[in-house]
């Protein structure tokens, strides 16, 4: 600190050491993706590797780089099909679940009324449930009772009601932050609630909703378990129980997995990435109540 | 004065409402009972049947199997027909017009796919040792119950035996008992209106007098309900036991395997399990026969005695003033609950009810096998909890030595405490390193750093999962590789505990450091430069500094993060169940995956239920624990 200008070189060596470690998994699956190959190693190794032999099996490059793997995931392989059922669960949910935060939201933010409060705190207990203690009345009601295992309908409305929560706080926060002047005049103009509500708090919420929406669906894009408890049939799974049944169990078709990880990796990643510091926030917020 | 103010005080509105919802809620409840009694007589008389029936064909040839047929046919009107199929082949009819023995018909086809279904059902389960998948099919339709069951010659399933029972459902006994329950009401009203209750008191003659009132109405009709409950059980279960009596002397008659043994073996469950209700004599088992209708009825006792109080809770909202109150609120704040209600009524119905349901499924002994059974047959009150948490035999010294049972709780309790506070230390200390690393002053590269650091959050972590599992692959896994590089050996992380374990840790550890690293980072870069500054000029060491500013002021930022990470690393299902599975033989599972298992893999649902309500009680007692924590931590 007190030569500002003054080389790094210690920390940058340590820096980039162990940003190679913490990359190398996904250099990995990147390796695996591209090598056209089923296996989990990524070369054929001779029966006594030597020392550099067994360095070249470790380097993230595939022997032969191909496409192979793309192009056979999508085609010969469901994978597709169940992309196209991920993206149609993941949107559904997304419109549900906006639909219901924002209503919600608004009430919660303009309004008083009785009960307003033990709503929101009932809305912020529920999010202690344990996932498992869920999943079996879940599982009763969903696939026993209503009959919606192996549907979209069943898992959009699970997935849209337990993102519920998380979405209605952080878009009262910031209804919050709107001035309620712009309702009040609005009033005077002889505006309903309606009116206000769909043309003015929803437009100038835009960025809040944004950030909902893409939470939702990352939520239902990323989600496995409930997936894997309603969905029995093979044709309707979602892209994170296709990727499991690759190389679950004893199927191990490696190079189809990592395929398929690197397609559905990609949007959210690249979501991420762009929206961190945003959910950061919003998840620290959430601890300190 | 509007109409919400004349809800106040009225005791024939309130009298009226609450007997209307006792006996609703009531006549849901014993109705429901009933019916389940008279279904399952139905079920059971002909499950029984077609299981006599299966074993009075042991041993006897084409010829003779359709000789016993007819007897059966003619000694029981109700059996409309019996058919005997093996493989694509009907064996026996008691239908002339089917010509049996002859191959099946294209139409036909459904008998063919049944026989493959129920003979795959019996062999897997004696190849997997447990009876999971039912053997026994029943179908109940337009007043013809249809059973089928397996066919076994010498002890292998051949085909099957499909009885069809001509059983007309009973007429839906309502009338008089609506009549009854319609003038219950009546009289409810009627007294209610008779009764004044002083709005300026909160407590008066009137009040207690319709508590008293509607008591006594209510109560008396449920007990004359419940009587007649108890007459059909036992009812159903002397005509049970007279079937299976009739059926013995069948049996002994046309020739076959006569039933042996105490219990009857014909009386059985859909998985071919027998009930233990009546003996192989034909006589109801004093055993269970008098506990059973008790133990049926004693759950419809309950019920009545909570819809009573919810009707006396009613009685008491309307003469106190609180429907009053309610209704003007719902017409002041009608745009309010109107926004709120879609989201409220998805919550109430996927999130608190599914909760309370998984609670309540925790004191009964709910399997795949009962499911379908009356929920108060299932209830065992605190069974579950005191053989999840009474079973301290964590070490069994046995034959071979000392053994750990890793499948006692205690156990998955340790390894789940051991691994969260593992994988949040390996969190922490990586995250802060790394922050103090990138928080140097003028470092270049740090936006790079970090993107490239935080990637591992940002894949799905059910991907991270998987793709450790492959690189810990004891075979061709990357790992592996680089340890016999360096001349050592390949280990064999999946079969041992400790190496499973870190397996784990490591994926974890690997998933869970960038979130710290930029919570950190962002505290650390708010902590004000002037500080070091003016404690470099009192001669402070980069140590001190460090002890004394920037752990103090991380705190605030640093323990909310730990909270959070803690409950996530806790109820962490992805990690354990993907990448190790538990394995060795369950000796790493967490308590959330055994859970899991306990429910998808073993098919005990209520044990799984009471297992997750001790999770979260687990969590509640940290969640209270951690908030006296972080308040007396921010006093420091």
């Amino acid at each position: 600190m007190e030569r500002p200008n003054r080389n790094h070189w210690g920390i940058h060596l340590g820096l980039i050491v162990f940003t190679l470690l913490a990359i190398y998994p996904v250099l990995w699956v990147l390796a695996l993706a591209f090598s056209g190959q089923q296996s989990v190693g990524l070369i054929d190794l001779p029966k006594d590797p030597s020392f550099l032999e067994r360095a070249r099996g470790v380097l993230p490059w595939p022997a032969h780089p191909s496409l192979k793997n793309f192009v056979d995931v999508m085609s010969e392989q469901p994978f597709g099909r169940w992309l196209v059922n991920s993206v149609i669960v993941s949107l559904l949910t997304t419109l549900l679940g906006v639909f219901l935060a924002c209503t919600a939201a608004y009430a919660f933010s303009r309004f008083r009324f009785p009960g307003r409060g033990a709503g929101m705190l009932a809305f912020l207990v529920s999010q202690m449930f344990p996932g498992t203690l869920m999943l079996i009345p879940l599982f009763i009601i969903i696939v026993k009772w209503l009959g919606l295992g192996n549907t979209y309908a069943g898992l959009v409305i699970v997935y849209a009601t337990t993102a519920i929560p998380f979405c209605v706080w952080m878009l009262k926060g910031y209804f919050d932050t709107i001035p309620i002047d712009i309702e009040e005049s609005a009033v005077i103009d002889g505006a309903s609630r309606q009116t206000i509500f769909i043309r003015i708090i929803l437009p100038l919420a835009k960025p809040a909703i944004a950030i909902t929406a893409l939470f939702s669906f990352m939520t239902a894009w990323n989600e496995f378990i409930l997936a894997s408890v309603f969905l029995e049939a093979e044709s309707m799974y979602t892209a994170p129980v296709g990727l499991r049944f690759f190389v679950g169990g004893f199927s191990s078709q490696w190079g189809f997995f990592a395929a398929g990880s690197v397609i559905v990796s990609l949007p959210v990643v690249v979501l991420f990435l762009y929206l961190q510091k945003y959910l950061i926030s919003g998840l620290t917020a959430g601890s300190v109540k | 004065m509007d109409w919400a103010q004349r809800l106040r005080h009225t005791a024939m509105l309130g009298m009226g409402a609450a007997a209307a919802l006792v006996l609703a809620l009531g006549g849901w409840l014993q109705g429901g009972a009933d019916a389940d009694v008279a279904a399952r007589q139905r079920e059971r008389e002909a499950v029984l049947l077609t299981n006599a029936v299966a074993a009075s064909l042991a041993g006897a040839d084409t010829e003779a199997a359709g000789v016993r047929l007819a007897a059966w046919r003619a000694a029981r009107p109700a059996i409309e027909s019996v058919i005997v199929v093996v493989g694509r082949e009907l064996v026996g009819s008691t239908n002339a017009a089917d010509a049996a023995p002859r191959a099946l018909r294209r139409d036909e086809k459904p008998l063919f796919d049944l026989v493959g279904a129920l003979r795959a059902a019996g062999e897997t389960n004696a190849a997997e040792g447990v009876t999971r998948k039912r053997t026994i099919e029943v179908a109940d339709k337009a007043g013809v119950v249809t059973v089928s069951v397996p066919y076994r010659v010498d002890g292998r399933v051949e085909g099957i035996v499909q009885l069809r029972l001509k059983a007309p459902r009973a007429a839906a006994r309502g009338g008089a008992a609506d009549t009854l329950a319609l003038a219950v009401l009546a009289a409810a009203l009627g007294i209610g209106a008779l009764l004044k209750v002083d709005p300026t008191r909160r407590f008066d003659a009137g009040r207690v007098l319709a508590l008293v009132a509607l008591l006594a109405l209510v109560g008396g009709h449920q007990l004359q309900r419940l009587g007649a409950t108890r007459q059909a059980l036992a009812a159903s279960d002397a005509a049970i036991a007279q079937v299976q009596a009739d059926a013995a002397a069948l049996v002994a008659k046309v020739g076959g395997a006569a039933p042996g043994g105490a219990v009857s073996a014909w009386d059985t469950d859909g998985f071919g399990r027998p009930l233990g209700l009546v003996s192989a004599a034909g006589e109801p088992l004093a055993a269970r026969g008098a506990a059973a209708p008790d133990l049926r009825t004693r759950f419809i006792e309950r019920g009545l005695w909570a819809i009573d109080a919810l009707g006396l809770g009613v009685l008491l909202f309307f003469v106190q003033g609180g429907a009053a109150r309610t209704a003007a609120a719902l017409r002041e704040h009608a745009d309010a609950y109107g926004y709120v209600a879609p989201a409220m009524i998805g919550m109430l119905v996927l999130v608190f009810f599914p909760f309370l349901y998984g609670i309540a499924l925790s004191f009964t002994d709910t399997t795949l096998f009962n499911e379908a059974t009356p929920f108060g047959e299932r209830w065992i009150g605190f069974d579950n909890f005191v053989r999840i948490l009474g079973d301290l035999d964590i070490v069994k010294h046995g034959a071979e030595g000392t053994v750990v049972n890793y499948q006692n709780f205690y156990w998955t309790l340790m390894v789940t405490v051991i691994w969260t506070i593992t994988n949040v230390s390996v969190g922490v200390s990586f995250g802060f390193v790394l922050a103090l690393a990138l928080n140097t002053d003028g470092l270049r590269g740090r936006p790079i750093y970090r993107v490239l650091l935080i990637l591992p959050w940002a894949i799905p972590n059910y991907i991270t999962a998987l793709v450790w599992r492959g690189m810990f692959h004891p075979q061709f896994g990357v790992i592996n590789q680089v340890l016999q590089m360096f001349g050592f050996k390949p280990v064999a992380w999946f079969d041992g505990v400790v190496s499973a374990f870190m397996t784990g840790l490591v994926t974890n550890g690997w998933l869970s450091f960038p979130f710290m690293m930029v919570v950190i980072l962002g505290a650390l870069q708010s902590i004000p430069r002037d500080m070091y500054e003016a404690a470099e000029v009192e001669g402070a060491t980069r140590w001190q500094q460090l002890r004394r500013i920037t752990l103090p002021l991380l705190r605030p930022t640093l323990v909310p993060a730990v909270v959070l990470s803690v409950v996530w690393t806790f109820n962490m299902f992805n990690i354990i169940f993907l990448v190790s599975g538990g394995e060795p033989a369950g000796a790493n599972e967490i308590l959330i995956t055994k859970a899991y298992k306990i429910a998808f893999e073993q098919y005990q649902y209520a044990y799984a239920a009471a297992y997750s309500t001790v999770i979260f009680a687990i969590l509640l007692v940290y969640g209270y624990f951690q908030t006296r924590l972080t308040r007396a931590t921010e006093s420091y």
